[in-house]
């Protein structure tokens, strides 16, 4: 069966939404996968919550535009706003079990009671663990890639290595391990299957 | 040798044009072509060749007419305010046969219109926008691959027929980044025509044509001598009002852009048994090849015809495809433009639904489907 992964990568300017789907991006494109990348241009994207998505598949993208995402990953609470909260399809879609947010758990305040959330340190993880604010983006992409399922841990870290300058390649990869462990160690939530759904072929 | 890489769109007309071997590139930035310009600022003087920004489109084009004059492949990019300011030196160089590429990167206008949304609402002005019966070579792709892979076309188009080609695309294509493999250029690809004699003080052929109908006009420099004008010339390339020199030489012109049918035949989607035939071309055809997935899956019998050459028409194809329709939908980002040549080409035998949209946002899958679903319920198939 074919299938396709419609992400997006939600933020506020300077969150490094944009590198983070450049870096999923190109991992799919190592594992064998066809990726389509559009973000915001323009006026919108200039201040408040910006957003990069990514769509992936194992035949070539007709439609390269991210429908309701399979997975939303947001790092920001204007992100999350303008998303999720004020979008009623992706709302359902988190309840009915069809979108899976990974929201910052410091950042986002996420509704009660809605399924389909996962929050994470994202920020707290970066500043404290790592000592460097600015690669929350990356433990997300390793949380992303591990949610998705449709990475190794390998290939992940390796995109994002080829992305980092040298001096900041080993920050970047504990970076994208610390937020796959993340994501890995909610495995009750996460029972393995494939994240992503079946498009006609 | 190849690379998979991930490209944006622009990006990938840049490295196209220099992998084709452009060596020139005078233009004047605008959203959302800019990073054509930017790559190109940066890769060109590496490569021991010009960038300049220039004060205007104006002359932009005008730089890049004295460079492909002078031998050099060159090329501008722009939008449609830009383009707008193009027309007068693409009909000169239509006119004049100076081969060069003009990348139009389409928003939605007129005027300033809306500098960041796409549209494809500069087909027509592709084809009329200068005046006069001008012959054009115009081609449209569809993906960040095809962009870089186009634009390498079209600079063999350009050399080979000696006439500027237009690529069209869009701000989606534009800005979007897929995976995009760079090959090395196809080797031989065929030059311009020069002549065949050497320069002297008896070379009077400065615009006579070869099989194909193309001028052999020699770059400037090379010892000859000789006129190039706007004016309707001779073979010499001295101005005449002859009314049968200047019709056949109007009517050599169109003539010699029929080759670019055979280079870039339309592709076809799941036509062979296809009786509902959606026909749309760049961002619109890759919602429209989907939407054929989704129809199939409903029952219809739904095939799309994708030209990757707005102009000439591929009349043949078109004919082909639309021959055994019930319903003709021609899709596209503007108030009906291309679509008025499927139009011509079905003529009044075959209903026609067209699905046109203007106003900033690209035509989505569903509409597309809905469209096509609520045409054959209203009966429109007979």
């Amino acid at each position: 069966m074919t299938w396709r992964v419609d992400s997006r990568f939600a933020g506020a300017g300077g969150q490094g939404l944009a590198l983070a789907a450049v870096v999923v991006a190109e991992a799919g494109l190592a594992s064998g996968y066809a990726v389509a990348l559009t973000q915001e241009y323009g006026p919108e994207a200039r201040g408040g919550a910006s957003r990069a998505d990514v769509v992936l598949s194992d035949e070539p993208i007709a439609n390269p535009q991210c429908g309701i995402p399979d997975i939303l990953l947001a790092l920001h609470d204007k992100a999350w706003h303008k998303f999720a909260r004020t979008r009623p399809a992706v709302m359902a879609a988190l309840a009915e079990g069809r979108c899976t947010a990974l929201v910052d758990a410091d950042l986002v305040r996420v509704e009660p009671g809605v399924a389909g959330i996962l929050a994470l340190p994202f920020e707290a993880a970066a500043r404290t663990e790592l000592r460097a604010k600015v690669v929350a983006n990356m433990i997300g992409v390793g949380a992303f890639a591990c949610v998705s399922g449709r990475f190794s841990r390998d290939a992940i870290e390796e995109a994002v290595a080829k992305r980092s300058p040298e001096a900041f390649r080993p920050v970047n990869r504990a970076a994208v391990r610390r937020g796959w462990d993340m994501a890995a160690a909610h495995g009750s939530v996460f029972d393995g299957s494939l994240v992503g759904h079946a498009v006609s072929a | 040798m190849s690379t998979l890489q991930l490209v944006q769109g622009n990006e990938a007309c840049a490295l196209g044009a220099l992998a084709a071997g452009c060596r020139f590139f005078a233009g004047y930035p605008i959203s959302p072509s800019s990073e054509i310009a930017e790559a190109l600022a940066r890769a060109l003087p590496r490569r021991g060749g010009v960038f300049i920004q220039m004060e205007d489109e104006m002359a932009s084009l005008g730089a890049v007419l004295g460079a492909a004059m002078g031998g050099a492949r060159a090329m501008t990019a722009t939008s449609g305010p830009g383009f707008t300011l193009m027309q007068e030196h693409l009909g000169y160089a239509s006119l004049a046969e100076i081969p060069c590429v003009v990348v139009d990167v389409m928003r939605g206008g007129p005027s300033t219109g809306l500098p960041t949304s796409p549209s494809q609402g500069d087909v027509m002005q592709a084809r009329w926008g200068s005046h006069g019966d001008r012959a054009t070579v115009v081609v449209a792709p569809a993906s960040v691959q095809e962009v870089h892979d186009l634009t390498g076309t079209a600079f063999a188009l350009a050399e080979r027929l000696r006439t500027p080609v237009v690529v069209l695309f869009d701000e989606v294509i534009g800005h979007m980044r897929e995976g995009v493999t760079l090959a090395a250029p196809p080797a031989g690809s065929a030059g311009r025509p020069v002549p065949g004699e050497p320069p002297g003080p008896s070379f009077r052929s400065a615009y006579r044509p070869n099989a194909e109908g193309v001028a052999m006009v020699p770059d400037f420099g090379r010892g000859y001598r000789f006129h190039v004008t706007g004016l309707m010339h001779d073979e010499r390339g001295y101005p005449t009002s002859d009314p049968a020199t200047v019709a056949a030489l109007l009517e050599r012109l169109e003539r010699k852009t029929d080759a670019a049918l055979d280079a870039l035949p339309p592709e076809r989607y799941r036509l062979e048994d296809a009786t509902v035939v959606l026909i749309a071309y760049g961002i619109t055809a890759r919602m429209a090849r989907a939407a054929v997935d989704v129809l199939r899956e409903r029952g219809i019998p739904a095939g799309l015809l994708r030209p990757r050459l707005l102009w000439p028409v591929p009349v043949a194809a078109l004919e082909e495809a639309i021959a055994p329709a019930e319903l003709v939908v021609a899709a596209e980002m503007n108030r009906g433009q291309w679509s008025l040549e499927v139009e011509r080409v079905a003529g009044r035998q075959v209903p026609l639904a067209p699905y046109l949209k203007a106003g900033g946002s690209i035509i989505s899958v569903e509409e597309l489907v809905e469209h096509v679903l609520a045409a054959t319920r209203e009966g429109v198939l007979a």
